[in-house]
């Protein structure tokens, strides 16, 4: 009997070698020497397998954040921070993969194929963050875009990834700072800016403008 | 202190930097001579102090080697006006921190351990700025450590940094840039030395060792198995900064201890190691309660050869300066006269240098020396000044071996001339042939 694990690790093994999907469920199975009912018990096709693998590394990334004694003290810039650092860090571990499966799948600028499972997760992961930021103050409540922050969190979610997958110095220290500069630029748009307050002061100036004729000089 | 939680770090930002300084200064031009207008009797002291608070603020964003530069020229007081001064010698205490998954995360690719589980206890927020890194407190069986964490990219960035330095360090200093290469090389080698942590740790078990019997200095103990290529982990040492220790009024017989101290510490390593800690800027140092002088860095290191050493000392400690055809012997080797010049500028630049050493040596003339001489430093100053606006030193003149060993000894003249201490200047003395 195999197990899920197995016929992972099977299709993990076949594609890095082949540089392609196995041609049918049935050749595949063969190969492992099991039968095609136990495949589909656990999976429904190769894609969903890969699917699968890439919620397998958010989940184990957030698992892992969260067992930090300093994930409470940080502030919702710093976990967003310290997923991006450890993310990196757990895809390392399967980076052969996640080069070969963004490299087939389809749709590869917004969501990639492979990446539909993880990006709920890591939109439900980042709404629970940015909105302890929004409760503290940390973030600027404004209407209709501060429910957008997610969406842009996603992109940096993206381009993050991206970058890393291209990323060729030492210890992918440039994607430490990629991540750094990226995800600071991002919160510092979210925070209340100067911006914000002059919308506010033209607001005001337009709800008051009686005032307009007596300020003539 | 706001927490800065980014390094502008390519060359694209960090030109904009530049960029955007160069309008402020420009803007602080404007500002200047607008208000000249009205006001004819205002000196340039406010325009210099303008320029110098935008500079710093720009490199202070920028860290990295930037920031090292920055401190750099602060110690070359002799060539800059006093208000660059007094901002830059800012930038040796505080610059805004790294945020704290970063500093998680050079930690885990270090040891693949978070801090909590490497040390009892770990402070994520930073206590001081090391100018490549920043320093932060732990805990381990009950003692007390420092730890410093270096910038992620600085290694990369300090190249790039240095070419978009040079034209500005250059119009400050009023010198070409192709002249300057040779000397711009030496400080690229010294900062990248700087980048090496490893490197660091060796060489400051090695140093505190070998100094470890002079009087009145005293050395953290260093943890190799606790320290990688982007940390450092020692003991912490108490005490006061320079400027700390000097508002609780020390007495002049703390103060000659603290300065002897100081002149030990930098004359044995030049003439006994042959090495020095060319780094004397006071963030490196610590007064501890117990009176003590507390050294910290070792990220810069000055090696003298020879052939600098035993020329350059000659004209310090004997009487080589005062027999004409020696000392231009000397300025030959090193190569503060030119083979190609010819006999007026021999006479020009034999008289320009010959000044430099006597001011140099001055501390060394006496057995005694009182560093609370304005009247020497203002000749430091005035020469500096003067030297800097001379046509015929905007060329590269004298061997490379100059910038660090000037820094150090001006720097080391700088700090004592603060405590205002009084020295004896005979307890380790040049080694002649």
């Amino acid at each position: 009997m195999a197990t899920a694990q197995q016929i992972r690790n099977g299709y993990i093994d076949y594609v890095l070698m082949n540089d392609e999907k196995p041609k049918s469920v049935y050749s595949f199975v063969k190969k492992l020497k099991i039968s095609e009912s136990d495949f589909y018990e656990f999976y429904a096709s190769f894609e969903s397998i890969e699917k699968i693998i890439w919620v397998e590394l958010i989940v184990e990334t957030i698992g892992t954040l969260q067992q930090q004694e300093v994930w409470n003290e940080y502030s919702s810039r710093d976990k967003i921070l310290a997923f991006f650092y450890s993310y990196v860090e757990v895809l390392k571990k399967q980076r052969s993969f996640v080069i070969y499966s963004l490299k087939t799948t389809k749709d590869r600028f917004s969501t990639p194929d492979a990446l539909s499972g993880v990006k709920p997760i890591f939109e439900h992961f980042a709404e629970e963050i940015l909105n302890e930021g929004l409760e503290t103050g940390e973030l600027a409540e404004r209407k209709f875009f501060s429910k957008r922050y997610k969406d842009a969190l996603w992109i940096q979610f993206a381009f993050i990834v991206k970058f890393w997958v291209s990323d060729d110095s030492t210890g992918f220290e440039k994607t430490d700072e990629a991540i750094e500069k990226g995800i600071n630029v991002t919160f510092d748009l979210f925070q209340r800016s100067p911006i914000d307050n002059l919308l506010e002061y033209g607001k005001f100036l337009s709800r008051n403008g009686h005032f307009k004729e007596k300020m003539r000089f | 202190m706001k927490e800065q939680s980014s390094i502008p770090v390519t060359k694209t930002q960090r030109s904009a930097k530049f960029v955007k300084t160069g309008f402020q200064i420009g803007g602080n031009y404007i500002k200047h001579y607008s208000k000249k207008l009205f006001n004819p009797q205002l000196t340039n002291d406010e325009l210099n102090e303008d320029n110098a608070t935008d500079i710093y603020k720009s490199l202070s964003e920028l860290k990295g080697s930037a920031l090292k530069i920055a401190q750099m020229l602060s110690m070359d007081k002799n060539i800059l006006p006093k208000s660059y001064i007094d901002k830059f010698t800012q930038s040796q205490y505080n610059a805004p921190p790294l945020s704290g998954p970063l500093i998680v995360r050079t930690f885990t690719k270090s040891f693949g351990k978070t801090p909590e589980k490497i040390y009892d206890k770990f402070n994520l927020r930073s206590t001081n700025a090391a100018s490549i890194g920043q320093v932060h407190t732990a805990e381990l069986n009950g003692k007390k450590l420092a730890v410093k964490i270096q910038y992620p990219g600085v290694g990369d960035s300090i190249s790039s940094d240095l070419k978009m330095v040079k034209p500005f360090a250059f119009r400050l200093l009023g010198m070409s840039e192709k002249e300057l290469n040779i000397y711009i090389k030496e400080v690229e080698e010294r900062l990248l030395e700087e980048t090496d942590y490893e490197l660091e740790v060796k060489r400051s078990i090695e140093f505190s060792e070998a100094c470890k019997n002079l009087n009145n200095v005293v050395f953290p103990t260093y943890y190799p198995e606790l320290s990688g290529k982007k940390i450092i982990s020692m003991d912490w040492i108490d005490g006061h900064h320079l400027k700390e220790f000097l508002k609780t009024k020390p007495s002049q017989e703390l103060r000659n201890k603290i300065g002897q101290a100081l002149w030990d510490f930098y004359n044995f390593q030049q003439h006994e190691l042959r090495a020095v800690h060319a780094d004397p800027h006071p963030g490196n140092f610590l007064i501890t309660p117990e009176e003590k002088l507390g050294v910290i860095d070792f990220g810069c290191i000055k090696e003298m050869p020879d052939d600098f050493y035993y020329p350059f000392f000659s004209l310090i400690s004997t009487d080589v300066i005062k027999d004409k055809a020696k000392t231009i012997e000397a300025f030959r080797k090193l190569e503060m006269i030119h083979k190609e010049d010819n006999a007026e500028q021999i006479e020009f630049y034999y008289h320009a240098y010959r000044e430099m050493i006597e001011l140099f040596a001055r501390p060394y003339t006496s057995e005694v020396f009182n560093f609370d001489n304005p009247d020497f430093f203002a000749q430091l100053y005035s020469y500096g000044e003067k030297i800097s606006k001379m046509a015929e030193f905007k060329q590269a003149r004298g061997v490379k071996h100059f910038i660090y060993v000037n820094r150090t000894n001006f720097g080391l003249y700088a700090i004592l001339q603060e405590l205002k201490a009084i020295v004896n200047t005979t307890t380790y003395k040049p080694h002649l042939k």
